[in-house]
């Protein structure tokens, strides 16, 4: 099975509404705020997973019964930005809902969240404080697939793609593997995360590295180098650990890799597309993707937001 | 007061109460499974589907939000009509209401194929989507013309006994010739309003911001001028009139109803809230116990009667 590509016919797992609400509410340097809510289904980890003798792949809408419990990286939450109780009422901005992936689990029940602070729902969410709540629809999308054996994980992040690299390195941690985490951004001001330079050596965001993760950073401010290129530097390493790469960031950056990594290391890609429902009702969010007759596509909210690099059709894809 | 009844008919279609999901919104239905009691509803139409599969319009991008409301441009992707009955109707058929499905098609020829495939079905209505901007063929090319809308339920009537339901197009001069020309075809009820023609430009790129250039705009942006549209038409059928365009809440619903609608359907407010039917049917009903309706029947068109007084 593949990510995107759910074999035979997927029973849907059901979708959760819920009412999440805020504990923490931070502004971070940059240009990032950070939200911690209270989603006890959603933080029920993988304990209780392993415990009921779940195998992987962390996939939640394959699990079966209580199929949202838990969440897996890569997936989102679609939040309404205003009041639950004014529902009744539409805004004139805002309509609609916005995806955010999770960026981490805070045990015992906290899910966090990283708000760009760009656009009107990024900042009426970043006004909410704690005690406020939120209504959220979720976990929604596939989620990265995991594989329990995989010795080696390298993680590629460009920029904003930063949100869910926290939650996806903790469960690489916990699958024992070595995850090398390559993050590249224009400035370290674009990162959500501190930034440390020692006089010596690479740079780093202490952060990820905590998670239990090797991180190199470079800006192109700074080093002059593009992630890409740290990666293809690094390309026979990672062949030869058998590795596995997963990516979150722009699109040229997620091409360069598919283009690099070809058939040796396979890569799955965090997709992003403006969104309606977030359900695959809608139809808004589809990328191309490879197909033999005719153009094809699949919705980034559903089907995704994670592929796997091969069935995309990186040259009718956007950049 | 529990003698309250809301039932309406379409055609032999029975509702038990006037609110419909509309279709695009709503995908196949799987789609938001769970996430409300969508059975509690009248009945909810299903996206809509062509005799062959589409692709619909390239992203990047297909909506874009716009102030209260939103444009899109999907272009009527959809897995074709054969897919639907295998694939996708049974499941949606698991609600415990009315499942409708929405056709088009690039001539009266092809609509009146999927008619023919659905009359065997368990749909409980057909709605027939002559509105649709987004399309280079077919859609409101026909919705705009009278006689081509008359020839396409004409078309449909003749393919099979299910109730129709024509759904029209508000970017017309006058929408009552239209409205008319499709009941004189045989339509059982008509629909209205589908999404306003519409643009949003990209001031970065200065290039429109959907692929298609264009798209359709709905959502309480459109209501007013929907209501409108609405009153216009009922005016000028006798056959039930179904009204939406932005609706958000129970009084926007009721002002369709006073327009001359005898049911409403709900779209974009889904996105917001996926139990907006529920909510809406709920103040409806708080509505009619307020102002001691045992039915709807005393308000549908009120508005538009010369001497109606408010109770």
């Amino acid at each position: 099975m593949s990510a995107g590509q759910p074999k035979g016919k997927a029973t849907r797992a059901e979708v959760h509404r819920f009412l999440a609400e805020v504990l923490e509410s931070e502004r971070l340097p940059g240009d990032y705020h950070r939200l911690l809510l209270r989603a006890p289904r959603l933080a029920e980890v993988a304990a209780l997973r392993q415990a009921q003798g779940h195998p992987e792949p962390l996939v939640p809408r394959s699990l079966g019964e209580g199929g949202s419990r838990g969440a897996a990286p890569g997936q989102f939450l679609h939040l309404w930005c205003h009041p639950p109780e004014q529902l009744d009422h539409p805004p004139s901005a805002a309509l609609l809902r916005r995806p955010y992936s999770i960026s981490r689990l805070r045990p015992p029940d906290g899910v966090e969240l990283l708000i760009r602070l760009r656009g009107v729902g990024g900042r009426l969410l970043a006004a909410k404080r704690p005690g406020d709540q939120l209504d959220a629809l979720g976990p929604l999308g596939n989620g990265f697939r995991l594989d329990a054996s995989l010795a080696t994980a390298v993680v590629v992040a460009g920029g904003s793609g930063l949100a869910p690299v926290p939650f996806l390195i903790a469960r690489l941690v916990e699958t024992g593997a070595r995850v090398v985490c390559l993050v590249g951004a224009m400035t370290d001001e674009e990162v959500p995360f501190r930034v440390v330079r020692p006089r010596v050596g690479r740079a780093t965001l202490p952060e990820i590295e905590a998670l239990g993760a090797e991180v190199t950073f470079v800006s192109e401010a700074v080093e002059g180098i593009l992630v890409t290129q740290v990666v293809e530097l690094r390309l026979t390493e990672f062949g030869d650990a058998g590795a596995e790469m997963f990516a979150i960031g722009p699109r040229a950056m997620l091409k360069r890799l598919h283009e690099v990594t070809g058939e040796h290391i396979p890569l799955q890609v965090s997709l992003e597309e403006r969104m309606a429902c977030g359900l695959g009702a809608c139809r808004s969010c589809v990328v191309p993707v490879k197909s033999e007759s005719g153009p094809a596509y699949k919705t980034v909210c559903r089907d995704g937001p994670i592929f796997d690099s091969t069935i995309v059709d990186w040259e009718r894809l956007e950049p | 007061m529990s003698a309250l009844d809301l039932t309406v008919r379409i055609g032999d279609m029975t509702m038990k109460n006037p609110v419909m999901v509309a279709s695009g919104v709503f995908g196949y239905g799987d789609e938001f499974m769970g996430l409300a009691d969508y059975g509690e509803l009248g009945a909810l139409v299903l996206k809509t589907v062509t005799r062959e599969p589409r692709a619909g319009n390239p992203p990047a991008s297909r909506t874009a939000e716009t102030p209260a409301g939103m444009v899109n441009a999907i272009g009527l992707e959809n897995v074709g009509i054969e897919a639907f009955l295998r694939d996708k109707l049974p499941a949606a058929l698991s609600y415990h209401t009315n499942i409708c499905a929405s056709i088009a098609g690039e001539s009266p020829g092809e609509f009146a194929d999927c008619a023919r495939l659905l009359d065997s079905s368990e749909v409980a209505a057909i709605e027939i989507n002559i509105s649709c901007p987004n399309v280079r063929k077919g859609g409101m090319a026909f919705g705009v013309d009278a006689t081509a809308s008359g020839e396409v339920v004409s078309a449909v009537r003749a393919a099979t006994g299910k109730p129709i339901i024509a759904k029209l197009t508000p970017n017309v001069t006058d929408i009552a010739p239209i409205a008319r020309a499709c009941e004189a075809a045989g339509a059982d009820a008509i629909s209205l309003v589908n999404t306003f023609a519409a643009m949003v430009i990209d001031v970065e790129r200065r290039r429109p911001l959907l692929a298609a250039g264009t798209g359709g705009l709905s959502g309480p942006a459109i209501r007013p001028a929907a209501v409108y549209r609405v009153w216009q038409a009922a005016k000028a059928v006798k056959v039930p009139v179904i009204g939406m365009g932005g609706i958000w809440n129970a009084s926007d619903a009721l002002e369709f109803i006073l327009a001359g609608a005898s049911a409403v359907m709900v779209g974009t407010v889904l996105y917001a809230d996926p139990s907006a039917g529920n909510r809406i049917l709920a103040g409806i009903r708080d509505y009619c116990l307020t102002h001691n309706l045992p039915t709807l029947s005393p308000l549908i068109g009120a508005a538009v009667r010369p001497t109606s007084r408010p109770p």
